[in-house]
């Protein structure tokens, strides 16, 4: 007797935020610089099959390869704007997809993870916006030049601070 | 001390106890808990696999235990003990268990490394920013320690969940598709962002529609209700347990634990049918009964004639033989005894035989038979016993009656031994044979229900019927003819078979084509003939 297969990938559905996620980064960074919107995009498609067959090195290979896109658009005259919010999409796309995948292999792609994997995606979009905000503000408002790497080194104490807490 | 050396803590499913959708005329009452599932085979997908397969791509234990794991788990064990286990004490005293409360079978904490990368990148992109003197990639950066603030902010939950679980039929018929509603509660005071849930489906069966899991998000006193369906088969089964990863928001910490859960069971009783008679040997017991032995005296068929011998019956004088000579002679007919009857049900590992993959199980069917036989047997008024040959032996001796068929049907269809899994243990034939030719009564025959997988069945069969119990060995065939090695099974087998015939033994070879009563139908007339 042979009962369900477990397919043990992620469902079709599960696409749906990474491939957003993806595109909206790369429209943001079309802006700025075509070049890196190529390679963005490029990474997004990777990333799209890296979740579809459910490997997380693909994924993983694919978000690095949109961010660099960001990065070689942020070297390249890019505005803060679309940087920042191009590497929060990035992000999520990239979150979204191991998120997917790891539901995937533990569940099977017959689950509905519908609420599962948007409280998720939500958080880590929720995260990405508030800082890339609170970042732009300062860069914004602050006077010129010391703020931002203040800024950085004040943040990565508060992380070192709550990491060490945490042990 | 490690998580796994916690306390078991017992969790109250508190005031969400009575919450889950719970209908009281369909939830089936706990009956028995057997504790016992050592081995979690898959069914329809491994749920213990799956945990693996899942946890192993997603992170590396290993690496985890060297760090900041062990001294985490310390400090939640040391949680455990000192909170919950109070808590606990309480909820024993009063003896009031909620509905639907769980016990923490198992608890390990773990890092997903979903977030592994980041910090490098965030790094990178910062050292990147200063080198191009590049404030939107430094900003980029600001973001990136964003993210790692929020992979290491938070900790994996402790969920506290309260399960109920309801079948559509607690005594469904084999094949019969049984639906089952899993409702999990988050019993807790935290929200539950990430909660994977595998249901413990029973080894023997298969869940036929839906998969046995969920995934949600879980706020407190919510709850999440999934179904499937299972395909019923003979036995007992018990549902109660269920694996459940619960994550904390970003994804980067999990706690993987093990539930046990109030037990749920089904009982699959096959129906009570007969096949038709069973031909057995001459050897019988000394009460009437339906068997026609060689012996003379009262009955039905002719046997012989004898001098008249003052005192016999009328009826039974030959009047024809006196009106033509004179002489007195009386009749004797075949004398139709009663039988007693063993039924001995081959379940060593050896006997775990399929016929491909869709194929007819030789142990379902032995079992089958066995029934079948059973019943068929006690109807025609003989004193049948079941035996099993092993690890751990069923004797139920002869007898005959209402309450001995119940207790056989009972035994027939829930006895773990004859469960449909094979045992992991080997049989010492000697030693059984042995205590079971000393139960065997003398005037007992056997019938011998095995595929005959190997020499030693073969051995069986032999040793018994050299020892005046008269074999009959009805063989369910699984074997299959379409690679080399099968065929030379099938060869080796139908050698077997034909040894045994040559010594004797009365031998049915039971195609899965055909139906019981035909198989016992063509063996009595090569016996016959």
């Amino acid at each position: 007797m042979t009962g369900v297969e477990i397919v043990r990938r992620p469902a079709r559905r599960s696409l749906l935020v990474p491939a957003v996620a993806g595109t909206a980064a790369t429209t943001l960074v079309a802006a700025g610089s075509s070049a890196g919107a190529l390679l963005c995009a490029l990474g997004t498609v990777v990333l799209l099959a890296g979740v579809a067959s459910a490997r997380h090195g693909l994924v993983d290979g694919g978000g690095l390869v949109a961010f660099l896109g960001i990065v070689f658009a942020a070297t390249n005259g890019a505005t803060a704007g679309p940087v920042v919010f191009g590497t929060t999409a990035t992000v999520v796309a990239w979150d979204a997809g191991g998120n997917a995948i790891s539901i995937g292999r533990q569940l099977g792609n017959r689950v509905d993870s519908t609420r599962v994997e948007v409280v998720h995606a939500v958080a880590g979009a929720a995260v990405g916006l508030v800082t890339a905000l609170v970042g732009l503000m300062l860069f914004r408002v602050g006077p010129t030049r010391q703020p931002v790497t203040t800024l950085f080194v004040l943040l990565l104490a508060a992380v070192l601070l709550v990491a060490a807490l945490n042990r | 001390m490690t998580e796994d050396d916690a306390p078991t803590v017992r969790r109250s499913a508190g005031e969400f106890g009575g919450a889950p959708a719970r209908s009281s005329d369909d939830v089936v009452e706990a009956t028995s808990a057997d504790g016992d599932d050592a081995s979690r085979d898959d069914p329809g997908g491994s749920d213990s696999g799956d945990r693996k397969d899942g946890s192993g791509s997603d992170q590396d234990p290993a690496d985890e235990t060297g760090n900041g794991a062990t001294g985490d788990s310390a400090e939640e064990a040391g949680d455990h003990a000192a909170g919950d286990s109070a808590e606990e004490a309480g909820d024993h005293a009063t003896g009031d268990r909620p509905a639907g409360a769980t016990t923490v079978e198992a608890s390990r904490l773990s890092s997903t490394d979903h977030w592994l990368g980041i910090a490098a990148v965030t790094f990178l992109t910062a050292g990147l920013g200063v080198l191009t003197q590049s404030r939107p990639l430094f900003l980029a950066a600001v973001v990136g320690v964003g993210y790692l603030a929020y992979a290491n902010a938070t900790e994996a939950p402790e969920p506290s969940l309260a399960v109920t679980r309801a079948v559509t039929d607690p005594n469904p018929e084999p094949g019969d598709r049984v639906g089952v509603r899993v409702t999990v509660t988050n019993a807790g005071d935290g929200v539950l962002p990430d909660l994977r849930i595998v249901d413990h489906v029973p080894d023997a069966l298969a869940a036929v529609d839906g998969p046995a899991r969920t995934a949600t998000a879980l706020r407190p006193g919510a709850s999440v209700t999934f179904a499937y369906t299972v395909l019923a088969r003979r036995g007992e089964f018990t549902f109660d347990g269920l694996d459940v990863v619960a994550r904390n928001v970003s994804g980067s910490r999990e706690r993987a634990l093990e539930l046990r859960t109030e037990p749920t069971t089904i009982t699959c009783l096959p129906p009570l049918d007969a096949t038709e008679t069973v031909p057995l040997h001459g050897l019988t017991s000394p009460y009437t009964g339906r068997v026609s032995t060689d012996s003379a005296g009262e009955g039905v068929e002719f046997a012989s004639l004898r001098e008249y011998q003052h005192g016999d019956a009328l009826s039974r004088i030959d009047w024809n033989r006196y009106a033509r000579d004179g002489d007195l002679a009386t009749m004797e007919f075949r004398e139709e005894r009663m039988a007693t009857v063993v039924v001995l049900v081959e379940l060593r590992k050896a006997a775990y035989l399929q016929a491909g993959p869709d194929g007819p199980h030789a142990v379902d069917r032995s079992i089958e038979a066995t029934r079948r036989l059973f019943n068929s047997l006690i109807d025609t008024g003989d004193r049948v016993g079941v035996a099993t040959l092993a690890p751990d032996d069923v004797w139920q001796a002869p007898g005959a009656g209402p309450t001995h068929q119940a207790e056989v049907r009972n035994l027939l269809a829930t006895h773990p031994t004859l469960s449909p899994t094979p045992p992991s243990d080997r049989v010492y034939v000697p030693g059984y044979l042995r205590t079971f030719l000393h139960r065997l009564a003398d005037d007992a025959q056997v019938v011998f229900v095995s595929p005959v997988p190997d020499r030693t069945s073969e051995y069986v069969a032999r040793a018994i019927h050299v020892r005046d119990h008269p074999v009959t060995v009805i063989s369910p065939d699984s074997t299959r003819t379409d690679t080399p090695g099968r065929t030379l099974a099938a060869a080796e087998r139908s050698n077997r078979l034909a040894s045994l015939r040559e010594s004797g033994l009365r031998v049915v070879d039971w195609d899965p084509e055909e139906s019981l009563a035909e198989a016992l139908a063509r063996g009595r007339r090569r016996w016959s003939g």
